[in-house]
């Protein structure tokens, strides 16, 4: 099995993983180079465009590890979700 | 002041007749049921929510916010702006958790987290508080729009409050969320493609990228544009541990629901997407383009500082992005910027007032007062709510005299320290009752008036810096629900067990996940 899995079960996708982890990881360093990426490349500074393409790759990159898994997620909750939605119904009324 | 020709007043008349009737044409979806009229039937693609999600974010105080902190420190001062980062995990984490719970709002979930007295207790004060709270943001950024228009126009504060506010309450009150997402989605683009067009437009005029850094450099001020440019580790106006506390608190801040005050916002949001997965990355793209946004307002706002560097009033150099606008924009186009400030004012006013609607009805009304209620019944008292919560923000607004950052920083920073980690506990750790949590709200209301305002009144204790007030809050609140939380039952197992099982949080559920095992209701672990 490689570093990254792209195929997921139902069951195995509902664990959190190491998948899940990259993500959180990339997604907080896109956020800090399009932050900074942006506001150097708008006064044109060279160094701010570097940061940004990094950024965009990353975003890709974090997009390729964690979509398979979020797809297998909501594939199968979406199966559930009708049941779920009138269990809170009744909750709500006191039933 | 500024004057309008012919054009400009075409471009106002005909962004708000767009926004208003962008709005009202979803009339006939919003009053089909309460999840229409709150959440769009559940059913909306990613893109749209995230478009509001940004469009929402974007106030007439957030240009006035950004420009405050980086006049102050250059692009340092965007730091300031990272608290939106909690999404960043969030997206990944508590936003799945939270969409698979299914529940309307903040204070529904707790009912689900939690169970008996405890739960009903935190669900009635969520509610009340977002309410409370809704109102509140509604009259800062609304009275932000006051001064908008008084800079502009000379009108007088109220007009600029009341006067949008109202306009925006007309398809609010007609088509609810529905509503409140299509006109966000317009306004969105609309805002975005201003921002950047004023932006460059500001730039350009004060001689462009190079003459910006060229003139800070004589000024001594070429740090502005280094985004690290610390003032020591502890020391100074903006020291590494500030940075620091920013960025656990923002980041670390995703795995939890409401470390964020933001977060009552996307939580309406996460609900509205059709699957889990459009609630990730609806949250996800909508706080790239937030960050994106005050990465772009920088320029010209350094662009202002370069042509007027020595301001010293707070309240003054918040508007330097209105004033490069203003001062440098050519007639026809200054319309069109006007209308820009329209639409991101209101976008954030129809999505609080849809909110706090929410809360009113779903969790006091529906919950509480009427759980029989129909679903005309229903849609009608979101509407009441609606009206009742405008008419409040009002009064708020015209209570708000003080500098605009000021309140910004109480309300997301110093009230929110003392229940961060608690908003953490909820989320990952199944021992964590209603109990802890309500105990964690109090001493916290308590803890954060005596630090932030009656000790250093009384001069018993120095005015602290923000990060020692965010640390000293957390770690007092600990002392009070730690001890809580294990003198009191943990929650009924049953109800744990169906939370857990429909959510799948993530953290130490041990003892919950076994017994789900034991059921049958979740396979057991491979690992």
């Amino acid at each position: 099995m490689g570093l990254i899995k792209r195929k997921w079960t139902p069951d195995e996708a509902e664990e959190w993983t190491k998948e899940d982890l990259f993500a959180c990881i990339l997604s907080s360093v896109v956020y800090i180079t399009l932050l900074v990426g942006t506001a150097l490349s708008f006064l044109l500074i060279w160094t701010g465009f570097v940061i940004l393409a990094i950024g965009i790759i990353l975003m890709f990159l974090m997009f390729f590890i964690i979509n398979p898994k979020l797809k297998t997620i909501s594939e199968e909750y979406e199966k559930k979700q009708k049941s779920y939605l009138e269990n809170l119904e009744k909750i709500e009324r006191w039933e | 002041m500024v004057s309008f020709a012919f054009i400009d007043f075409l471009w106002l008349i005909m962004f708000l007749a767009l926004m208003i009737g962008c709005g009202l044409l979803f009339y006939h979806l919003g009053k089909r049921s309460e999840s229409d009229f709150f959440l769009a039937g559940r059913g909306l693609p990613w893109w749209l929510p995230a478009t509001s999600v940004y469009a929402t974010h974007t106030a007439t105080d957030t240009p006035m916010w950004v420009a405050g902190v980086v006049y102050r420190y250059g692009l340092t001062g965007l730091w300031y702006t990272f608290f939106a980062a909690w999404c960043a995990v969030s997206a990944f984490v508590s936003t799945r958790i939270f969409r698979r719970s299914l529940a309307y709002t903040q204070a529904e979930w707790q009912s689900l987290r939690f169970s008996g007295l405890g739960s009903e207790l935190l669900r009635g004060w969520v509610a009340g508080w977002q309410i409370f709270m809704n109102m509140f943001i509604l009259g800062w950024v609304g009275i932000a729009m006051g001064k908008v228009c008084n800079l502009a126009f000379g009108w007088p504060l109220w007009i600029g409050l009341i006067g949008f506010s109202s306009i925006c309450a007309i398809y609010v009150l007609a088509s609810g969320y529905w509503g409140v997402i299509m006109a966000d989605f317009q306004q969105g683009v609309i805002a975005f493609a201003a921002i950047l067009i004023v932006s460059i437009w500001g730039v350009v005029a004060v001689g462009g990228p190079s003459e910006i850094i060229s003139k800070l450099s004589v000024l001594g001020k070429s740090s502005m544009l280094n985004p690290f440019a610390f003032t020591g580790f502890f020391s100074g106006d903006f020291p590494v541990m500030w940075f620091i506390t920013m960025m656990i608190t923002a980041i670390i801040g995703g795995i939890g629901m409401g470390t964020s005050f933001d977060w009552y916002t996307e939580a309406q949001r996460i609900q509205s997407a059709r699957t889990v997965r459009d609630a990730s990355y609806s949250i996800w793209s909508g706080t790239a383009l937030v960050l994106v946004r005050n990465a772009i307002w920088a320029g010209p706002i350094l662009a202002f500082f370069v042509l007027y560097p020595n301001i010293a009033e707070q309240g003054q150099y918040e508007l330097a992005w209105f004033r490069i606008a203003f001062e440098f924009l050519p007639a026809g186009m200054l319309g069109f910027f006007f209308a820009s400030i329209v639409a991101i004012h209101l976008s954030t006013v129809s999505t609080q007032l849809n909110l706090g609607a929410v809360y009113a009805t779903r969790d006091l009304y529906h919950h509480y007062i009427n759980p029989k209620a129909t679903e005309k019944q229903l849609v009608w008292v979101g509407r009441v709510s609606t009206f009742i919560i405008l008419i409040g923000s009002f009064i708020y607004g015209m209570m708000m005299t003080e500098e605009i950052t000021k309140y910004l920083l109480f309300a997301l920073w110093i009230m929110a320290a003392g229940v961060w980690l608690p908003n953490i506990l909820q989320v990952v750790w199944w021992r964590f009752n209603s109990w802890a949590y309500l105990s964690s709200w109090i001493a916290n209301l308590i803890a954060s008036w005596l630090i932030f305002k009656i000790l250093p009144d009384w001069g018993i204790i120095p005015v602290l810096k923000d990060h020692y007030q965010f640390w000293i809050l957390m770690g007092l609140c600990a002392l009070v629900y730690i001890p809580i939380t294990f003198l009191t039952k943990p929650e009924d197992m049953n109800h744990l067990v169906k939370y857990y099982v429909m959510s799948r949080p993530l953290g130490w559920w041990g003892p919950v996940r076994k017994e789900a095992e034991r059921r049958g209701l979740i396979k057991k672990s491979i690992s």
